[in-house]
C-alpha cells in the first residue's frame, strides 16, 4: 500500500470545487455515521468512545477574525478556569482557551498582520508563546512579559513570508509551562502560504498529540511535590495515562479508497516522543517545524519529539470499511534508572476508516515544493556549544537575571547541541527558525526549517541559525516541560 | 601540604605556587565559559602529578580500566566486558569512561563538578556546576534532590581526602589524561540513584568529629 509511484507523484483524488465536495462530504459524513455507528463502536480497537468521534469535528474550531482589514487578523483569547469533559463521560476541572482543549486553532496567511488580544483570568501568571513563529521579542510570551491573573496583553506580529507551516501555542511562564500545558492550554496554528504547491482540494487534518494522567474521576493527576512520583516526573517528564488526538480519545478519521489527505501533526505532549506509523502503510512525509520541504519524502515511521511538528500526506488505499490504526511504537529516550516498565508498549492513536464512498479525482502532487536555500557556513562567525546534561545546560541552571549568549542582529551562528546523558533532551529556541547540520556527524539528508531539534542521549546536533530582524533576549531550553520548568533553560541575547 | 611521592623535594618557590593554583582552585565559582565543563585554572605540574599519584593508589583503574599503569592500554576509558559490570541485586554498575574525552568520557563537565563527585558522591551529569558549602539538599547549593554516583563508587571513602588532593585528581582526570573515545553502556540502577545507600548512619559523617572520638585513644 502506497502513497505515490516514486517519480510521478500522481495521486488519485478529488472533486471539482472545494465548497461542493465539502457540502458532499458533510452529507456523506452525516450518512456514513448514521450507518456505521453500531459497526465503529463495537470494532474499533481500544476505544472509550460510546460513539466514533467525527472526522468533521477533529479539527479543533477556529478563532474567528475580528477585523475587516485586509492582510489583518484579529482574536481574542482568554485562558480561563473550566469545567469540561476531557475524558467520555468524566468532567474535569481544566484550564481552556475560550472553552475549549486544544484552544481554538490560530489560521493566518503569510504577510498577515497578527493582533491577539489576550486576557487572563487564571488565577496564576501567566503567557502565550508562539512556537516557532519569528516575532519581535515583546510578542514572544517569554517568562520575561508575564501576564498577571486578571490582565490583558495584545501580542501584535506580521507573519513572515515563507513562513508556511504549522506551529502552536502554548503558556510559557517562569517555572509553571508543565503545569499550564497539563491543565488544558494549548492550541495550534496554521500559517498559510500565499501560494500553497499542494492542490487547495486536499482534505487537511490538524492531529495534536496529547497525552494527560487523569485520574478515574476525570481529575488531573498531579503527584505530591516531594513524593517519588514527583522525582521520576522531573527525571522522565510527565507522562499521562490517557492519548488524545486534538482533544479526542481514538477518534477516527474517513478516508475514501484513493483519496490523500494532508495531516498535520503536533507534539504537545509535556514529554512523550510518538514513533509514528500506520503499520503497512507508508506516507508521504512533506513538512517538518517551519513547513514543507523542497520535495516530498517516502516514509514508514516518523519520530516526533516534544514540541515537533510533521506534515505527512496519507492516502486511502483499502476497501470500504476496512480499517487501520495510527500507533505510536516504542521509543527508548529514557535514562536507564527511570525508563517505566511500560515503554515497550505500543499505543494507538486514532482510526483511519476506509468509507464506501466514491473514489474522488486524481490530484497531482508536485514533485517539488519549494526552495530552501541553505544558511550559509562560511559566514558563521560564532560557533557555541550547549551542553544537555540532566536538568541543566552547560553546567548552569536557568537564571532569568543572566544572560548566556550575545550575538548581534544579523548574525549566522553554528549550534553544536551536546547531550552528554543517558535519556533524549529536545532542544528548541525562540525566535529564529534554525537548520539542522548533521545529527552525531550524519549530514542532514534533507533541509528544513526547524525551531526543534530532538537530541537523543549521547548525541550531538548541530545547527546553524541567523538572527534576523528581531533584538531581544531569547530562551533556548529543553522542550521536556518538567526539565525547562526546573532549570533547563538559557538566554540568548541578540543585540 | 602533603606532597606527591613522585615530587619529593621541590623548591620552596614551587609549593608556594602549588599553594597559589590550591586557593585559585578552592575560591568559588570561576564562571563557565561557552561549553560547560571547562578547566578552571590550568593545573601545575605538581597538581597533575598529585592527582595521578593518587589515582594510581586508590585504584580507580581496578575499575575504570588500566589498573595501576597509567600506560596500560584502555586506561581509565572505562569497562569492555560485562564480566567488569558489577551486578548488585537487579541493578547494574558499569564503570564509565572518565578521560577528559567530551562525547564519551568526563570532558564536558568542569573539575568543580568531578570535585564535587568525589567529596558528596554527586553525579556530574546532574549536579550543576557551583560551590557546594553544605551537605543539607536544598542548602548551600546542595541539591534538593541529590542524585549519587552508583555503588561501589567508594566515593564515601575518598571524600575525606584534603580539598587539594581531590582537586588534583579533578585536574589530572581533565588536563593529565588524553582523551580517549570509548562508549561504556549507562548503569542502571534504581530510580533514587542510589540516594537511599548514602545516609550519614550507612557511611558516616563528614566532616569526620573531632579527634579523639570513644574508639580513638586520643594521642
Amino acid at each position: 500500500m502506497c502513497l505515490a509511484g516514486a517519480q510521478g507523484r500522481a495521486i488519485i483524488g478529488v472533486v471539482p470545487t472545494l465548497e461542493l465536495r465539502i457540502l458532499i462530504q458533510k452529507v456523506m459524513l452525516a450518512a456514513l455515521l448514521a450507518s456505521s455507528v453500531t459497526l465503529g463502536a463495537a470494532s474499533r480497537p481500544g476505544s472509550a468512545h460510546a460513539l466514533p468521534a467525527d472526522v468533521a469535528s477533529l479539527n479543533p474550531p477556529l478563532l474567528v477574525n475580528r477585523s475587516s482589514r485586509p492582510k489583518t487578523v484579529e482574536v481574542n483569547i482568554v485562558a480561563a478556569p473550566t469545567r469540561l469533559s476531557l475524558m467520555p463521560g468524566k468532567m474535569t476541572e481544566a484550564y481552556a482557551y475560550n472553552g475549549s482543549v486544544p484552544g481554538p486553532t490560530l489560521e493566518v496567511r503569510e504577510g498577515d498582520k497578527v493582533i491577539v488580544h489576550f486576557r487572563n483570568d487564571l488565577d496564576e501568571p501567566t503567557t502565550i508563546h508562539w512556537h516557532g513563529i519569528h516575532l519581535p521579542f515583546e510578542a514572544d510570551g517569554s517568562p520575561f512579559h508575564p501576564v498577571a491573573p486578571g490582565k490583558s496583553r495584545d501580542y501584535v506580529f506580521t507573519v513572515r513570508p515563507g513562513s508556511a507551516g504549522t506551529y502552536w501555542y502554548h503558556p510559557h511562564p517562569d517555572h509553571r509551562t508543565g503545569f499550564l500545558i497539563a491543565k488544558g492550554l494549548y492550541g495550534g496554528i496554521i500559517v498559510r502560504a500565499a501560494d500553497d504547491p499542494l492542490p487547495k482540494s486536499i482534505a487537511e487534518k490538524l492531529l495534536i498529540l496529547s497525552d494527560n494522567r487523569l485520574n478515574p474521576d476525570g481529575s488531573i493527576d498531579f503527584p505530591e511535590p516531594r513524593s517519588h512520583h514527583a522525582a521520576v516526573d522531573e527525571e522522565n517528564g510527565r507522562e499521562g495515562n490517557v492519548l488524545f488526538v486534538s482533544g479526542k480519545v481514538m477518534p477516527t478519521i474517513r478516508i475514501r479508497r484513493g483519496e490523500v489527505q494532508r495531516w498535520r501533526i503536533v507534539n504537545a505532549s509535556a514529554s512523550r516522543v510518538y514513533r509514528l506509523a500506520i503499520p503497512g502503510h507508508p506516507f508521504m512525509h512533506i513538512g517538518n517545524d517551519g513547513g514543507l520541504f523542497e520535495h516530498p519524502v517516502d516514509a514508514k515511521e516518523i519520530v516526533l519529539g516534544t514540541g515537533e511538528r510533521v506534515e505527512l500526506l496519507v492516502r486511502g488505499t483499502d476497501k470500504p470499511g476496512e480499517r487501520r490504526v495510527l500507533r505510536a511504537l516504542p521509543y527508548d529516550r529514557y535514562i536507564p534508572q527511570t525508563r517505566p516498565d511500560d515503554w515497550k508498549t505500543t499505543r494507538d492513536l486514532l482510526t483511519v476508516e476506509t468509507t464506501s464512498e466514491p473514489p474522488p479525482a486524481p490530484v497531482l502532487i508536485p514533485a517539488v515544493f519549494r526552495a530552501i536555500p541553505p544558511l550559509d557556513i562560511a559566514k558563521a562567525t560564532a560557533t557555541r556549544t550547549i551542553v544537555f546534561s540532566q536538568g541543566m545546560i552547560n553546567g548552569k541552571k536557568m537564571d532569568m537575571s543572566r544572560v548566556d549568549f550575545t550575538a548581534p542582529l544579523g548574525a549566522t551562528e553554528i549550534w553544536a547541541i551536546e547531550n552528554v546523558v543517558g535519556m533524549d533532551h529536545p532542544f528548541h529556541l525562540h525566535g529564529f527558525q534554525f537548520q539542522v547540520l548533521d545529527r552525531n556527524g550524519v549530514a542532514e539528508k534533507f533541509r528544513s526549517w526547524k525551531d526543534m531539534v530532538n537530541v537523543p542521549k549521547h548525541e550531538t546536533a548541530r545547527i546553524i541559525v541567523r538572527y534576523d530582524n528581531y533584538p531581544g533576549k531569547w530562551m533556548f531550553h529543553c522542550h521536556i516541560l518538567d526539565h525547562e520548568d526546573h532549570g533547563m533553560m538559557g538566554v540568548l541575547e541578540v543585540k | 601540604m602533603r606532597r606527591s611521592n613522585a615530587r619529593g623535594s621541590e623548591l620552596s618557590l614551587v609549593s608556594l605556587l602549588l599553594i597559589f593554583v590550591v586557593t585559585a582552585c578552592t575560591a568559588p565559582a570561576p564562571s563557565l565559559s561557552n561549553g560547560g565543563g571547562m578547566a578552571a585554572t590550568r593545573g601545575s605540574e605538581d597538581q597533575l602529578a598529585r592527582g595521578r599519584h593518587l589515582v594510581v593508589s586508590t585504584a580507580c583503574g581496578d575499575c575504570h580500566g588500566g589498573g595501576s599503569n597509567p600506560a596500560a592500554f584502555g586506561w581509565l576509558d572505562g569497562i569492555r566486558t560485562p564480566e567488569q559490570e558489577f551486578k548488585i541485586g537487579p541493578f547494574t554498575t558499569r564503570a564509565r569512561n572518565i578521560t577528559p574525552d567530551n562525547a564519551t568520557g568526563i570532558g564536558r563537565f568542569s573539575e568543580r563538578q568531578i570535585f564535587n563527585s568525589l567529596r558528596y558522591g554527586l553525579r556530574p551529569g546532574e549536579t550543576p556546576d557551583v560551590e557546594i558549602t553544605s551537605t543539607i539538599p536544598g542548602q548551600g547549593n546542595f541539591p534538593a534532590r541529590p542524585k549519587y554516583l552508583a555503588v561501589p563508587m567508594p566515593w564515601p571513602a575518598w571524600r575525606h581526602m584534603p580539598d587539594q588532593d581531590l582537586w588534583a585528581i579533578a585536574a589530572y582526570l581533565k588536563q593529565g589524561v588524553k582523551p580517549s573515545s570509548h562508549r561504556v553502556v549507562d548503569s542502571e540502577g534504581p530510580p533514587d540513584f542510589w540516594a537511599s545507600e548514602y545516609t550519614v548512619e550507612k557511611i558516616g559523617p563528614w566532616p569526620l568529629p573531632a579527634y579523639p572520638t570513644a574508639n580513638e585513644t586520643g594521642r
